[in-house]
């Protein structure tokens, strides 16, 4: 297959993806409404907290309901609970038919998944337009600090979709991913920082998470934008992105080499 | 079958339920696993947020921490006997729920013992290991009649969630697809019904007391055990009889599910 061809299969697989979640369209509104819900929550919650308190560890309550907010929002369509159709084709032994195809199977799922986080992307925009109505947003400090944030969301994308895709390839070990995938969605929850921001968590657990990947998901793209994060130390954030990146494809396709000579066809 | 009472098909059915999912050996412990890191980060959450600022809405860390505890064993009461509910959703749209309808037993009861929820073990074990710790570093004078009152609540609690998705289940008969309102309800309760709820202002808590009564979980039993009840904007003695939501909303949400099933239609037919 030349590589327009492939090209061409790449795209098709990505828009798939994002028909499949856009085509369930009640399921849809209500992931918009509740995530909308979620959002007003997480702002009441960081306000009352901070409730008339001046900055706690040089950040101020504004900064604080805006990360919140944003990081709701970056989460929702990063980490969806449904993300990658490999597990259930692994399991119905569909792999076969996937495995015959002329597009390689990691680029089957890396285009599928694509499009299903395009697919959620207006869940994301819906859910910031609500912080933006209830003033929880607040704009970048500056125009170098807003391009550098959208690089590192970039970034964080790419983290996020090689972490699933490794997270579903234990499928091919355990037939079951269940189990897996919860420990690594809210693992990475609480440890990409979606939870609660790495400024205030106590050192010895910020240091822990400074040493995974997950940090690279959420907390970093939201801190720049902030301007919480600046400068050199802002670059050094989006550099360990990279390298997170270079090393988790390289990971990706050991497991992959492996993964080939586990497979086996259920009910074939 | 007539002669087999419901709760020994009940057994029977988990039993083999339990048996499929054991099968998958990696799956069994790291899905306990997961029950534990899920649940498990809202305490660390919790922790981390109360370790900064003291306190949320004038709750210490003693007081959320004890509100976490009960939700956490009320969710495991769910979860443990009634989570595979939450597949119902997907049996619905492939049409396996033809096949429930075909066997001479009741079909909620099919539907609970569909799958073992081994992740509720993780739950379980958390939550009781949680109230114990929480419940005793709490400002409470245990007395018998307290922990009788601690029982019930944590009961009631479980059967609130259970009815709420129960409901769920009756809409899914309905609707092609119900999944992010039952993630949603799932994801709030975990993440917000630890609060004192009464911070959200009086119209938020008044809606958690009715359309999503999430707040009859934990947080109003827990004001009458902290001795909060004056926080509450509902006269004492309601507040005191909120353990008795679980069965209203159950019987409500069961109510919902037998009216709507009939309105079940196979798909592709």
């Amino acid at each position: 297959m030349s590589t327009a061809e492939q090209v061409r299969a790449f795209r098709g697989m990505t828009r798939a993806g994002t028909r499949s979640v856009l085509i369930y369209r009640g399921d849809l509104i209500t992931g918009a409404v509740t995530l909308v819900i979620q959002v007003v929550l997480a702002i009441a919650v960081w306000r009352i907290v901070y409730s008339g308190r001046g900055p706690v560890d040089g950040v101020d309550a504004r900064t604080a309901v805006a990360y919140a907010a944003i990081a709701a929002c970056l989460q929702s369509v990063l980490l969806p609970w449904q993300f990658s159709s490999l597990p259930m084709r692994i399991r119905n032994g569909q792999i076969a038919t996937d495995l015959t195809r002329p597009l390689g199977l990691i680029w089957q799922v890396f285009g599928q998944n694509l499009g299903v986080l395009l697919g959620r992307l207006p869940l994301g925009a819906i859910g910031l337009a609500a912080a933006a109505v209830l003033g929880a947003l607040t704009l970048p400090p500056s125009w170098a600090a807003g391009l550098l944030s959208l690089v590192a969301t970039v970034g964080g994308v790419m983290v996020a979709m090689l972490c699933n895709l490794i997270v579903s390839m234990v499928t091919f070990w355990t037939f079951e991913v269940g189990g897996p995938l919860i420990v690594y969605r809210f693992g990475s929850a609480f440890l990409s920082g979606s939870l609660i921001p790495l400024w205030f968590m106590p050192g010895w657990l910020r240091a822990s998470v400074e040493w995974l990947p997950f940090q690279a998901q959420v907390y970093t793209p939201v801190s720049i934008y902030l301007g919480q994060t600046r400068g050199g130390q802002a670059l050094a954030l989006v550099a360990i992105q990279l390298v997170w990146v270079v090393l988790l494809t390289v990971l990706l396709e050991l497991i992959w080499r492996r993964a080939r000579y586990r497979v086996v066809v259920q009910g074939g | 079958m007539a002669e087999q009472t419901w709760l020994r098909q009940y057994v029977i059915l988990e039993r083999a339920a339990l048996r499929a999912q054991l099968q998958y050996r990696v799956n069994f412990w790291t899905t306990l696993m997961g029950g534990i890191a899920y649940q498990g980060t809202q305490l660390l959450f919790l922790g981390v947020l109360l370790g900064k600022f003291g306190l949320i809405g004038g709750w210490g860390f003693s007081e959320v921490a004890f509100v976490f505890a009960m939700r956490l064993a009320s969710h495991a009461l769910y979860v443990v006997p009634f989570g595979s509910l939450r597949l119902t959703d997907e049996m619905v749209r492939d049409g396996e729920f033809d096949r429930v309808l075909l066997r001479p037993v009741n079909p909620f009861l099919q539907l609970v013992t569909r799958m073992f929820p081994l992740m509720s073990l993780g739950d379980a074990l958390l939550g009781c290991g949680a109230l114990v710790v929480f419940g005793w570093q709490a400002p409470i004078d245990w007395t018998p009649a307290k922990i009788g009152y601690l029982i019930l609540a944590v009961i009631g609690g479980g059967l609130v969630e259970t009815g709420i998705q129960t409901f769920f289940c009756g809409l899914s008969f309905v609707a092609t697809s119900t999944f992010s309102l039952r993630i949603f309800a799932d994801s709030s309760i975990t993440q917000f019904s630890g609060y004192p709820l009464t911070m959200f202002g009086r119209a938020t808590f008044y809606a958690f007391c009715t359309i999503f009564p999430m707040a009859f979980i934990s947080f109003l039993p827990a004001t009458v055990l902290l001795g909060r009840t004056s926080d509450v904007p509902l006269p004492a003695w309601l507040t005191t009889l909120s353990p008795l939501a679980g069965t209203v909303v159950f019987v409500l949400g069961y109510t919902f599910f037998t009216k709507m099933m009939p309105r079940y239609t196979s798909p592709g037919s």
